[in-house]
């Protein structure tokens, strides 16, 4: 929330004076901040309406304006850009054009478009003080130290999980909630579930993940209550969310990793709400239980482990000192005299 | 000069070492997985412990179905038949007397006879956990073997947080059974007497 509502401060003063020029509607409502959501896609500004007008719809029409002939054709998946989730993303005040080049200004598209370089996170978002607390430059260097970039010659790019057409800070915004979980794991299933779209960045044969995941008891709910990344990546103190993807052999494959006291999960799936909240509700790794999870091993109520030792220690001591008493008295010698 | 009863036979000794092997790989196994720590394993390694844990809960229920068979068609099950008129003096009168009159060398007011093979304190916890923890136990064990089956909310609680709370608090009360039921067994005519009686059968009055 806070990176919403920061970002409109934050872009170039380049790109305001552009913003401000195209969107008059600002300037009426009295100088207040534009909504973000909905209400404010049906009034945007106009470079965006009318690039949305063809790619903000599943079906869009064209005109042949020497005939006059018109027809509509389906917008190709990928070039479907939800308008909805676009001004619900942190970059919802950008103009289109100030990511992407001239050459879309006129249609048909000119060819150069189909080369366009794509920005990535850091060109934005790197070596800027605004932006220091998101630890961009660690994210990057995580990233070139992953996988994902070594066996992909650099073909892998932020986009491949984080298109910035409807980015949001996942775990921000959804801490360890169902949501993130679910969310964080299609991004990795966009791919890894999809041998087409693997095949846009690697030759290697997709390998299918459920059989790769039978070892885990109870795949289906070990899979639904965690991320991907909380297994396959190394695990940092640093950022929130960890980048080094390992090679699927490094992955974490032993059940104590997890279902233990000292449970990774707590620097992983569970970073952002445990640096949060510290409220354990008498548990061991309490913070997990914030999403209606509990861990066999990693959660343990303090009030029972503290209450069944001291019973078994009560019980102990009482035969303790009931022995020491009979070794002194001797009564069962004395009971048989 | 004491005597012998025959209060022990084959079957039941049978099972009970059945019973306590597989206590005590329970038990090892599930303070294992409780105080689990990947750095420290103890005992036991959380998958291993997993493991074992299952089958022994497993091999635990049929050791337990025997027992139970035999109660109902043995004479072994009467001994289980508590008497609750009067329980309360009973009882007392028993913690009296491990309490204070074993030491001044009185004679035991429930003393092991040809009919009656516990005293009312052993009773009540013999039947408080083989008829009521023990059961629980495996709905509980059972249960957390196949969570499927658990009530996703209960209470406004994870049900499979519940079930498995309630499994440790009765395995705590199986352990601290465990370590009374040690100890009385040392207060025969000798130590190791009623150690003897579960191996040879027979256990003498006292």
């Amino acid at each position: 929330m806070f990176f919403k509502n920061l970002l409109p401060g934050l872009i170039c003063s380049m790109v305001l004076t552009f913003q401000l020029g195209a969107m008059p509607m600002q300037e009426d409502t009295g100088g207040e901040k534009k909504q973000k959501g909905l209400e404010f896609s049906l009034y945007g500004d106009l470079n965006n309406q009318n690039c949305l007008k063809c790619h903000g719809k599943l079906v869009y029409s064209i005109t042949d304006t020497v005939t006059g002939q018109s027809r509509k054709e389906l917008m190709a998946e990928h070039n479907f850009i939800s308008p909805d989730a676009f001004y619900n993303s942190v970059h919802w005040s950008f103009n289109c054009l100030d990511c992407h080049s001239e050459g879309f200004r006129s249609f048909p598209h000119a060819i150069e478009t189909r080369f366009e370089a794509g920005w990535s996170c850091l060109d934005c978002h790197g070596y800027d003080p605004a932006y220091a607390q998101y630890k961009f430059e660690e994210i990057d260097a995580e990233y070139q130290k992953s996988v994902h970039f070594t066996a992909t010659d650099g073909a892998f790019t932020c986009w491949q999980c984080h298109d910035a057409h409807y980015y949001n800070p996942l775990a921000r915004e959804t801490g360890s909630g169902r949501e993130n979980i679910l969310k964080s794991n299609e991004m990795c299933l966009h791919c890894h579930g999809n041998p087409d779209i693997m095949g846009l960045v690697t030759e290697k044969e997709l390998t299918m993940v459920l059989p790769r995941h039978e070892w885990l008891p109870d795949v289906d709910r070990h899979l639904a209550a965690v991320r991907c990344i909380d297994c396959h990546t190394r695990m940092t103190d640093s950022v929130l969310v960890a980048h080094e993807v390992m090679p699927a052999d490094s992955a974490v494959n032993t059940c104590a990793d997890c279902h233990s006291q000292n449970s990774i999960l707590i620097g992983t799936l569970y970073k952002y709400a445990s640096k949060e909240s510290r409220d354990q509700k008498g548990f061991v790794n309490g913070v997990i239980f914030n999403n209606d999870s509990y861990v066999i091993g990693a959660n343990r109520s303090k009030f029972i482990s503290l209450a069944g030792m001291l019973m078994i220690g009560a019980v102990l001591l009482f035969a303790g000192i009931h022995t020491i008493i009979r070794i002194i008295i001797k009564p069962v010698k004395k009971y048989y005299e | 000069m004491s005597k012998n009863f025959y209060h022990y036979p084959v079957w039941v000794r049978l099972w009970h070492t059945t019973n306590a092997v597989l206590c005590l790989f329970l038990i090892v196994t599930g303070f294992s997985m409780l105080y689990s720590d990947a750095e420290n394993e103890l005992v036991v390694g959380f998958k291993r412990a997993v493991s074992v844990h299952n089958v022994c809960g497993v091999l635990l229920t049929l050791s337990y179905t025997v027992f139970l068979i035999g109660n109902l068609f043995t004479a072994n099950g009467r001994h289980y038949l508590l008497t609750i008129k009067g329980i309360g003096q009973r009882l007392f009168q028993q913690g009296y007397f491990y309490a204070y009159g074993y030491f001044k060398g009185e004679k035991a007011p429930f003393p092991v006879n040809g009919e009656r093979k516990f005293n009312p304190l052993q009773q009540v916890s013999y039947v408080g956990v083989m008829y009521m923890v023990i059961p629980l136990l495996f709905v509980t064990g059972w249960a957390l073997m196949f969570p499927e089956f658990i009530l996703k909310r209960f209470l406004g609680f994870s049900g499979i947080f519940l079930t498995d709370q309630f499994h440790v608090i009765l395995g705590f009360l199986v352990v601290i059974f465990l370590f009374i039921h040690l100890y009385v067994s040392t207060m025969g005519k000798s130590p190791l007497s009623n150690f003897k009686s579960i191996i040879t059968g027979w256990q003498e009055s006292h």
